[in-house]
């Protein structure tokens, strides 16, 4: 398909683990700061989406100075996945004739009591049949997740390792990272244990901040003055289990997407996955990222341990992944950070850690059954 | 090894039967009145059958491990930060298909995926934990 919309602008603001302004501000802030980066003018946003009901549109769309609010609308999808489908809404928007140019936000404070753990917590079920039993905290499921997958196929310590380690050096490299400061392999393998056989250093951050990004038609995107990243497809899906069992009862336990939403991306791009130069997996933890290779197809089920071993996802790999740092070493803001990194990966700004040549960059993100494909390219 | 005792809060009423029957150190699992299939976990409306209702059934004590984590750290809002380790697991049960039960392994110095165990209610500071404990043969 001919592409026809871009994403024109990001925005992003400070990431840290209690940070001192509340939810609205950093919200707020990074929108004005992808506006500004756009060349829009505000009164020229005419729509929003956001991945959560709060901060509220009307608050948003006033702080920002949008003059008219003519499309509104929540992604509903479960962030990581919200964040990245909200580009579906954008382009059905704007593809209406509803809106020209739509704000899409998200913002989180995982430092809050509770901390991420209590998203799960509010579940009426997890807190009746798995909470008494201690079966709680997101690094334990995917501790268990891995466990299966070590008895499956086997898992080795330093191929998740390598992807940890990986992450660390791109994060090293980019402004503003939570985590800027490389790890070797020994001290990875010395990390101690969360839910074995996942360490701390596998799992992603606490992090408290926003990230935004403005889809507008690829028309207007090519008379403003940065390089657009073109949306070559986009699609969004979800497996057949609710978030409640899909920890403990899913009859594919080894399966988080994004599967057949990969498949429609890559077809509506008209892209290979030997063509993608670049990709940003949505990483909670380390072993996510085996299995959303898997899923797409970068390798066969049992496999994605080998595969991103011996830092083929590090600079200078191979098949470069999560390219900031990720949520395990630039910030946990679930799913949009990829975005923006694969925004600015496109446009070429993202100095010493510039994927040479990058062309081509896919994002995958889920969030319980949810998920979520894009691929960006550059302008062609 | 240390376990957890973080009470049912009872928020979903559908649970009562579940606790009731560990107290009496049975397990009990609810089954469509309709078609007899699983229905775990119990959600307020039934998937296979619209004018079902729940019918809760006495199932086999004895399983195996379908996956386990030993958990170093404590999520629970009530737990240590530090704390001694346990075995958290998901045990499929002899004969009951489509269902894992959330458990603590106890007893086990070495548990693994396949291992064969049986129920071990335990009792906390207001609930029975149906922990489960390595089946060594006999009754």
């Amino acid at each position: 398909m001919t592409p026809r919309f871009a994403i024109v602008g990001v925005g992003e603001t400070e990431f840290k683990r209690g940070h001192p302004l509340g939810l609205d501000a950093l919200v707020v802030q990074a929108a004005r700061r992808a506006i500004t980066d756009s060349g829009l003018s505000a009164g020229q946003i005419d729509g929003i989406v956001t991945s959560d009901s709060h901060p509220p549109h009307d608050e948003i769309a006033l702080a920002v100075g949008m003059a008219s609010r003519r499309f509104s609308a929540i992604s509903p999808l479960i962030p990581g996945a919200g964040p990245v489908a909200a580009i579906v809404q954008a382009q059905l928007a704007i593809d209406a004739g509803l809106a020209s140019s739509v704000l899409v936000t998200y913002g989180t404070q995982t430092s809050s009591p509770g901390g991420p753990y209590a998203y799960h917590a509010a579940d009426p079920l997890k807190a009746d049949l798995e909470m008494p039993v201690g079966y709680y905290g997101q690094p334990l499921y995917f501790a268990a997740i891995a466990q299966r997958y070590k008895h499956e196929y086997g898992l080795e310590p330093e191929q998740l390792g390598s992807l940890a380690v990986a992450q660390r050096q791109w994060a090293s490299m980019t402004p503003g990272a939570q985590k800027p400061v490389p790890i070797s392999m020994q001290e990875y393998l010395h990390a101690p244990y969360v839910a074995e056989p996942l360490r701390n250093l596998d799992c992603c951050l606490i992090s408290d901040g926003a990230a935004a990004y403005i889809v507008t038609s690829l028309e207007r995107a090519r008379d403003l003055p940065r390089k657009p990243a073109v949306i070559a497809g986009v699609a969004a899906g979800s497996n057949p289990w609710t978030l409640t069992e899909m920890f403990t009862q899913s009859p594919r336990f080894l399966d988080i997407g994004p599967g057949d939403a990969g498949r429609r991306a890559l077809e509506q791009a008209e892209v290979a996955l030997q063509d993608v130069d670049f990709a940003e997996i949505y990483d909670c933890f380390t072993m996510s990222i085996v299995l959303q290779l898997e899923s797409l197809g970068f390798c066969a089920p049992g496999e994605g341990g080998s595969f991103v071993a011996g830092g083929r996802t590090g600079p200078g790999g191979s098949l470069p992944i999560n390219t900031h740092g990720g949520h395990l070493s630039h910030a946990y803001i679930p799913g949009i950070t990829h975005v923006v990194e694969a925004v600015r990966q496109l446009r070429g700004e993202r100095g010493r850690a510039q994927v040479e040549g990058a062309q081509v960059g896919l994002v995958s993100v889920f969030g319980g059954p949810d998920h979520a494909t894009l691929i960006l390219t550059a302008d062609r | 090894m240390n376990l957890p005792d973080y009470p049912p809060r009872f928020d979903s009423q559908m649970v009562r039967p579940y606790w009731d029957a560990l107290e009496r150190g049975e397990m009990r699992l609810p089954a469509c009145s309709v078609c007899g299939a699983w229905q775990w976990y119990p959600f307020a409306f039934i998937r296979c059958h619209a004018e079902a209702s729940l019918e809760w059934k006495s199932v086999p004590r004895k399983g195996t491990v379908f996956t386990f984590t030993t958990v170093h750290r404590g999520f629970l809002p009530n737990a240590e930060p530090k704390l001694q380790p346990y075995v958290a697991a998901l045990v499929e049960l002899d004969g009951i298909s489509g269902v894992r039960i959330p458990t603590v392994i106890i007893n086990s110095a070495g548990p693994r995926i396949g291992m064969r165990v049986r129920l071990a209610p335990q009792k906390r500071s207001t609930y029975t934990l149906p922990a489960f404990e390595p089946d060594r043969g006999g009754g």
